[in-house]
């Protein structure tokens, strides 16, 4: 009896083996030795040697990663506006009752299933100085060719152009559900009331989209904070490491010079960056009401 | 008559932005597509044409003879494939336990494995790669493999499922002599089919496409994904070593890592929605 109790009550860590086993060694394990990691000199070879907070302290003086993190916040501000507010209004169009929308859905959506560097490549193409698309098209309104990639000015918004296609058919879905979430009442009532289209989508929809808005601002702000494979397919951090960012500086100084210190240094700031976006959001969410 | 006139002004309005959508969305695809057909000396003309004046397989054929792309394409393949299959598998015993059962530290557990939602995947990186080096089990399937069991999302949303499972309905299969290894099979998992299927195409795809761990981990061509030896040997930096790109070859390598998501996408729309749905609302 008293056994079988006991066997009873083991039930539950039974279950969770084998998850917990996974999570520990692959997931939260290595989260909390990355941190002692970057609070050391290690080069692969050799030893590794303590040195405090030497790492942090030398990253914010050392000019290249200011220089990715500029870049990367750089590319923040020419894709997440645009991943936004374009999401939500394409999600606004295929929202109507139109011929065609669920078509118009499943294109916008589909270049989201395709690989990150595959996307680079075929952007890379389209892009291509000399022979690409692009150039011939701004030609015939009268543009001269621009070699995107390789001009200073233009290589970050080209990788901008690349991951805005690629990625705003899911914003597009997240605001679509958030969308079809607001009682359609509402906006009757609304539109009987004598409001204008504008009216009903400023005082209404807009609002009522609060919630689904905060969380699609931040997981663009998290996914473009990572941005990485498609500059290391198009650009590979140049010209003149006008597109470094901070994943691709991290990936460098870590497994090129196999500087491991620095290089979890760089991933624990990136992660100090993210849990500063995430508390904004909670803080926001709290504000509006929406969590308890 | 001069509203109705608006109201069909709006309407024409919109079609045309939805086809502007379409075509923008499409374009890129249709001259991946179209590129990947045309042999060497078309691919490069000026004007570009939109149809392969002389449409050839050859491009195809250098990539498969010049590359290990089988090989990239078996090992995404399969990796992908086995972790989803793992994944799906612990994550629901898991959330099992976390959902319906009373145990010391249940909520405690519960909020690390949640607290990981925060972390960035780049922290792991470089223990991943020490521990995975000191065990020598770099440049193996199971080093592409085992990183992804230790996921959060899967376990987040079939708790979150499983939870909304009415108790009573567990409760008349205890009475029964149900086990709980029993309900957990045989009500549970059917029961979840659709989260399921959300959970596995999440699991599948980020395997597939995921690149920063794969390119540090495994350096031996026969051990490659598919978006890591596309990356290096269609990318930039081949381009960049001098001799000009081969655009041909390079987006007949494309097409083919491209055309069984989007067919797996098509065939599975519906799943792909509900994942997103479901990753969304975890923030």
């Amino acid at each position: 009896m008293n056994g079988k109790k006991r066997s009873y009550r083991m039930v539950p860590y039974l279950f969770l083996l084998p998850y917990l086993f996974a999570f520990i060694t692959f997931r939260f394990g290595p989260s909390i030795a990355g941190f002692f990691v970057s609070l050391t000199r290690w080069n692969i070879v050799g030893q590794a040697k303590f040195v405090g907070f030497r790492n942090f302290i030398d990253l914010f003086q050392d000019p290249n990663f200011i220089k990715s993190l500029i870049n990367t916040l750089y590319f923040m501000l020419l894709t997440v506006p645009a991943l936004v507010i374009g999401g939500l209004m394409i999600a606004m169009l295929v929202d109507q009752p139109l011929r065609g929308r669920t078509a118009t859905r499943t294109f916008v959506f589909m270049p989201y299933v395709i690989m990150s560097t595959v996307v680079g490549v075929i952007w890379l193409w389209i892009f291509d100085a000399q022979y690409g698309i692009l150039n011939y098209y701004i030609g015939l309104l009268g543009i001269r060719p621009i070699a995107w990639l390789s001009n200073v000015n233009w290589a970050m918004p080209a990788v901008a152009i690349a991951t805005i296609w690629w990625t705003i058919g899911f914003n597009m879905i997240l605001f679509l559900a958030g969308l079809q979430d607001i009682p359609n009442e509402l906006k009757e009532a609304a539109r009987i009331d004598g409001a204008s289209s504008w009216q009903t989508f400023w005082n209404i929809t807009l609002p009522l989209l609060r919630p689904t808005t905060i969380i699609v601002v931040m997981l663009t702000l998290i996914n473009t904070f990572q941005v990485f494979a498609q500059v290391y397919v198009m650009t590979g951090g140049g010209p003149e490491m006008a597109t470094l960012t901070v994943v691709q500086y991290m990936y460098v100084q870590s497994f090129q010079y196999y500087r491991l210190g620095y290089g979890s240094a760089i991933s624990y700031i990136v992660f100090v960056f993210l849990v500063g976006l995430i508390l904004l959001e909670r803080g926001l969410l709290k504000k509006s009401g929406d969590l308890d | 008559m001069n509203e109705k006139r608006k109201k069909h002004l709006v309407r024409l309005l919109l079609y045309i932005l939805m086809i502007v959508c379409i075509i923008v969305s499409f374009a890129p695809i249709l001259w991946m597509t179209v590129s990947a057909f045309k042999p060497e000396g078309e691919i490069l003309s000026y004007p570009p044409q939109w149809v392969p004046l002389h449409p050839t397989w050859s491009n195809f054929g250098y990539v498969l003879k010049n590359f290990n792309f089988a090989r990239w394409t078996f090992n995404s393949v399969v990796a992908a494939l086995i972790a989803t299959i793992i994944v799906i598998f612990i994550d629901s015993l898991a959330a099992f336990a976390f959902a319906k059962m009373k145990f010391r530290g249940n909520k405690t557990i519960y909020a690390v494995v949640l607290s990981m939602l925060m972390v960035p995947i780049q922290v792991t990186i470089v223990p991943l790669y020490l521990m995975f080096a000191d065990v020598n089990l770099l440049n193996t399937l199971t080093a592409l493999i085992l990183p992804t069991t230790g996921n959060v999302t899967g376990v987040f949303i079939l708790t979150g499922f499983f939870r909304s499972v009415p108790r009573d309905l567990l409760d008349a299969a205890i009475v029964d002599g149900a086990g709980s290894f029993r309900i957990w099979w045989s009500i549970m998992l059917p029961l979840a089919r659709p989260s399921i299927s959300a959970v596995a195409i999440i699991t599948f795809m980020s395997n597939w496409t995921n690149f920063l761990w794969p390119l540090i981990s495994v350096s031996s061509d026969a051990s490659r994904t598919l978006p890591v030896g596309i990356a290096q040997f269609f990318g930039g930096q081949s381009g960049v070593s001098g001799s000009a790109p081969q655009y041909g070859p390079a987006m007949a390598a494309a097409l083919m890592a491209t055309i069984p998501a989007i067919a797996i996408f098509l065939f599975l729309q519906r799943y792909f929605v509900k994942g997103i749905m479901m990753t969304g609302i975890k923030g």
